[in-house]
């Protein structure tokens, strides 16, 4: 190898390194992917595309509130209010359906390629 | 040899450079998403704007809290605040005899409604805090449904005793003004109109039932799914395509219990001091937020065919979904559609 086949290797990789960076801000959302929110704050965006089966926690107003995650759908299994509407509501996974925990101001919004902006109810 | 690598030289490094300067040009001219979540007035607020700057998209977001925090304090009467004269400070007052002078956007909303008592001949009524307070127990109990006598011992007050004084002055006569039918369709649509001051024109917001939306940056319209009032999982029934508008909707199959195998949801007729029964839900297409939010309440309290006398003689378009799952639109509602 000489110096000649050393500068062309590193131009290769660069200009790859480069379109990778592009590539990247065109395509950076999953196909499926959950948004979970505590107030204001994203605290976890999970890719739903993996199907994969796990719990999360994290802290709402009200303490621990746990998520699960199964296949491609996601609830809240456990968290602490006077109602429990939220982890009665069970699983979504359809696109702009939503969980919200009002007293632990928790939010789960379901993200999708190419689907509806919102949902007026 | 060496002459192999200088072509290789000249070749590449324009092409890594022009390569730089479009990635930064696209980062610097992205249209970027910027969102917030609010929790006012009871209710799930999602704001979204798309910008470029991001630090001007932030001080926005910033200010529509500040509005939905303004409206929610002023529209509040189960609660007062320091230096706020509210709707509790309104009918908690004291002396009977005192006038009382009130935030401009407090006069306004109230003025509204008193507007559309007239042009609804009665069906959206602000004076019945005491009646929607005497239903929110029992659906909050869920434990039975109260009588007409109990019902007629808290209709006290009329909108005739809410009077409105010139120079933002309102006449206590302690009446328990109610704006839930007003106060969300008014916030959002003074959110909207700021965001269109300051030159952002794509953006979408959804206050519970209330959206209002700009102009997307990437397409022509936004599209807005309406809940199907029968479905347990957010499924939607139709889909409105538009930009500029504002879509709202009202049904009585969110906020309600159940007595006896019957439902009774939250929005009250003034005429009969019970939840009305006319249809599932139905949805208001508008330009201005706050005629969607109280049309759509006058609508969920009138009979369909008279509804659509009513909506006939505005600039709004509407969609009933009636108690046998019928979907009945006003005319003009292939306009939202998609072409």
């Amino acid at each position: 190898m000489n110096k000649n086949d050393g500068i062309m290797i590193g131009v290769i990789l660069i200009l790859c390194l480069l379109s990778i960076l592009i590539f990247a801000k065109w395509d950076k959302k999953g196909d499926k992917i959950a948004i979970v929110y505590y107030q204001d704050e994203v605290i976890l965006t999970i890719d739903l595309a993996k199907n994969e089966k796990k719990d999360y926690q994290v802290m709402g107003k009200n303490g621990t509130v746990i998520i699960e995650v199964n296949q491609d759908k996601i609830r809240v299994k456990q968290e602490n209010s006077p109602l429990h509407i939220c982890s009665k509501q069970g699983y979504i996974s359809k696109n702009t359906e939503s969980i919200v925990c009002l007293p632990n101001q928790i939010v789960i919004q379901i993200q999708t390629k190419n689907a509806i902006d919102t949902v007026v109810h | 040899m060496q002459e192999k690598i200088n072509r290789w030289i000249w070749i590449s490094l324009p092409i890594l450079v022009i390569g730089l300067i479009i990635l930064y040009w696209i980062e610097k001219n992205e249209v970027k998403e910027f969102t917030r979540n609010l929790f006012y007035m009871d209710t799930y607020i999602y704001v979204k704007i798309e910008a470029k700057d991001e630090k001007k998209a932030t001080e926005a977001l910033e200010q529509v809290e500040q509005i939905y925090d303004s409206y929610h304090k002023l529209a509040d009467r189960y609660q007062a605040y320091d230096g706020i004269v509210n709707l509790y400070t309104i009918y908690h007052n004291t002396d009977p005899d005192a006038t009382l002078t009130i935030d401009e956007r407090l006069y306004d909303m109230i003025a509204y409604g008193k507007e559309w008592y007239e042009k609804s001949h009665g069906k959206l009524d602000i004076s019945m805090g005491n009646i929607i307070d005497v239903w929110n127990h029992y659906r909050t109990m869920q434990t039975g449904i109260p009588s007409q006598e109990e019902l007629m011992l808290h209709d006290t007050g009329s909108i005739q005793d809410i009077i409105l004084l010139d120079h933002n002055q309102i006449q206590n006569n302690h009446v328990n003004i109610d704006l839930g039918a007003i106060a969300k369709g008014y916030a959002t649509e003074m959110a909207g109109n700021y965001l269109e001051s300051i030159g952002i024109t794509s953006y979408l917001i959804n206050a519970g039932g209330n959206v209002k939306v700009g102009k997307p940056s990437h397409k022509d319209t936004y599209s807005i799914g309406i809940e199907d009032p029968n479905s347990t999982v957010g499924d939607v029934f139709k889909i409105i395509y538009g930009k500029n508008i504002s879509v709202v909707t009202s049904g009585g199959y969110e906020r309600y219990y159940e007595y006896e195998g019957k439902k009774y949801h939250h929005i009250i007729d003034p005429d009969t001091n019970m939840p009305s029964s006319y249809m599932k839900s139905v949805t208001v297409i508008t330009e201005d937020s706050r005629l969607g939010d109280v049309l759509s309440t006058v609508l969920f309290l009138l009979p369909i065919e008279e509804g659509k006398a009513l909506v006939d003689t505005l600039p709004v378009e509407a969609i009933w979904y009636d108690n046998n799952d019928v979907i009945i639109t006003s005319k003009g509602i292939a306009n939202y559609e998609q072409k």
